[in-house]
Formats: C-alpha cells, structure tokens, sequence
C-alpha cells in the first residue's frame, strides 16, 4: 500500500474501554502533535491472527474506534491496532494487550424497581442488557453471559440511618418488618464470583412505608 | 473455600474454586501474554473453540487439560520475574488439587473420551507440539483464562 516514511511518534496507551460489552478501542495521540493527525484501525481474532482493517476508521481524527460489533463473540479473545498519520509520515501500528470481553468488560449498576406495604419493601432487580448493534436485535441479559451472577442490596432507615445489607441470587427481595411511614433508601450492586467482575452500587430508590391504619 | 461452586463436567459433579486461580492468572496475564507474540494460533481454540465440545465429553477433556498444564506447561514457565514465578507455582498448585479430584471423579464415572474430544485432545497437542517448548507452555499459560471461561 506504498507505506509512508514512519517516523511519526506512536499513538499511545491504545486500550479497549468496555462497559457491558460495548467494547470501543480508545489511545491518546502522538506526544507533541497537535491536531490534523489522523489514524486508521484494525483488528483480529486470536488464534485466527489475519489482521482485518475497520472501515469506518479509516482516516478518522477522533481518539476512539467502537469495536463493539467486530468483538461481540465473548468466546472469543482479541487484539486491536492503531496507526497514525500527520503531514506525509506515519506512525508503527501500535497494538493493545489481549482482549478478553467476558473478562474485561465492566458491567453497569442493577436497575431497580421498590414498592412498599407499611412494614415491607419489595425490591426487584434487573441485570443490564449486553450490548447489542440494533434495538431490534434479541437482548441478552448479563444474567445469561455470567450465571453466577448475584445482587448486593443495600436498605437504609433514613431516620435511624440502619443499614441492611443482602445478597441474592435471585432478582426479587422482600426486606419485612420495617417501621410504617418511615423512609427507606435502596440501592444495589452487581457481583460476580468468578471471573471477578462488581459493577458499582446503583443510584439510591428511596420510598416511604405506608403509614399505620 | 471461598468461592466454591459445584461444576458439571458431563457425568462429574465436582466442587471446586476458581477465585485463586482466576486472581492469580489475573495478576499476570498481560505479562505473560506479552511473552507470547503469536497471534495466528491458540493452543486451546485451534482450529475449533473449547466451546464446541459437547456435555458429555468435558469430564474426560477437563481431567486431560489438567493434566496437559500440569505435566507439560507450568514446568516450562520460569521467567526472570520473581512475582510472576510465584504466581504461576501458585496457579500450579491449585491445578495439582483439582487434578486429584477431577482423576478420582473420573475414575468413580468412567469418564469415557469420545472421538471428538479424543480428537481435540489430540490437536491440542499437536499446536503445543508444533512451537519450541518454552513458546508453547508460555502460550498455554496465557490461554488460561480460555479454560477457565469454558469451564465456568
């Protein structure tokens, strides 16, 4: 492809930046260029090892190429690739550590629903959806990516500022025994065992319980 | 211990942690992986993934892949890291106590290797055989985490 002179400073610290496997491979540019530096990407498949260009980031100038639809088999493990170009000259192809998605995605807090009774809140939980290319594509629950997957709940009293915290398995917890009209906050977290994977905890749900009759 | 799971391997019930294992391999992966510079072959999923084996036969391939990186991978893995040289001992050791278990499960079941998993035993080998020793162990070792997501 008549490669140019290569003598370009490196693109750096290309890594993959994943969040419920949307897998988008990210670098910083060149030290001491500024801008109109442009950059082309590629991929592959380990153990497959040809090295496939990605179009849509060809001649590109952003900082990030989402990979996200060429690394979306989790069996599978990958490498991704940067090039940079500025004035005639170009950089190495600089290339980022093995990927692993099912490994090195980081997943996003639980959303929860909660309702209460005067002395009872029910929790439901629901795990985020893998990533998918369209939304009329099927949905994929993380729940079916990593089957040991658990639910760390935090309850607190907002007036005794008690906390409680649970974890389940299943996506439904009933916490009985509260004080009527009395505020109760919740929020939760995912945990899986192994590989280790902890989204954060989610943003705190708070409601009331009924008060006495 | 912590983390123990039951794990079903075709006719084999087995209840075992990973939490060590993973933690170590973890702890060493992207240097172990950067000693590796061949992209064009895994020893694991080369020229079919760990994926395609059917049920019945991960007892037998689960009892043979733990004897392939007991007897032939972690010994070829010594490296001038110290901490890395004790990480791979202690995966190694974790491997050696599974191994007895997984043996005595596959002696009680009579785990019996298919043709398929006979077969992809064999390509196994054969990939590991096809590099130098030290090449070979050390690309095994970097694909642990292939093992590990295809047995959980």
């Amino acid at each position: 492809s008549g490669e140019l002179y290569c003598s370009l400073p490196n693109p750096r610290n290309v890594h993959f930046e994943s969040i419920n496997m949307k897998n988008v491979l990210h670098w910083s540019a060149p030290a001491g260029t500024g801008n109109g530096v442009l950059y082309k990407v590629k991929y592959l498949v380990y153990g497959v090892g040809k090295w496939i260009r990605k179009p849509e980031c060809r001649n590109i100038n952003t900082t990030w190429c989402d990979l996200s639809s060429e690394t979306s088999d989790y069996e599978e493990q990958y490498y991704a690739s940067v090039k940079a170009f500025l004035n005639g000259m170009c950089s190495d192809w600089v290339e980022t550590t093995r990927f692993n998605p099912l490994t090195d995605t980081k997943i996003d807090p639980p959303m929860i629903s909660v309702s209460s009774t005067d002395n009872s809140i029910s929790i439901i939980l629901t795990a985020p959806e893998k990533w998918k290319r369209s939304p009329e594509e099927e949905s994929i629950s993380l729940l079916q990516v990593y089957p040991g997957l658990q639910y760390n709940v935090s309850v607190l009293n907002k007036k005794t500022k008690k906390r409680w915290l649970f974890s389940i398995s299943n996506n439904t917890l009933v916490v009985p025994w509260l004080e009527p009209g009395t505020a109760y906050c919740v929020s939760a977290q995912i945990h899986v065992t192994t590989p280790l994977l902890d989204s954060g905890f989610s943003k705190e749900h708070c409601i009331a319980t009924l008060k006495d009759k | 211990t912590a983390g123990n799971k039951i794990f079903h391997f075709g006719a084999c019930r087995v209840s075992m942690s990973m939490t060590e294992i993973r933690a170590g391999f973890t702890a060493i992966k992207t240097n172990i992986q950067s000693r590796d510079p061949i992209r064009s072959l895994s020893i694991l999923s080369h020229p079919h993934s760990l994926h395609k084996v059917k049920s019945p036969d991960r007892c037998c391939i689960t009892h043979h892949l733990f004897d392939f990186y007991v007897d032939k991978v972690f010994k070829h893995c010594k490296t001038e890291d110290s901490f890395v040289n004790r990480k791979i001992s202690s995966i190694a050791n974790s491997f050696l106590s599974l191994r007895r278990k997984l043996r005595q499960c596959h002696e009680q079941n009579n785990c019996v290797c298919g043709e398929e998993s006979t077969e992809k035993l064999k390509q196994i080998l054969a990939n590991y055989e096809g590099l130098n020793v030290t090449s070979a162990a050390m690309k095994s070792l970097g694909e642990l985490d292939i093992l590990l997501d295809w047995m959980e």
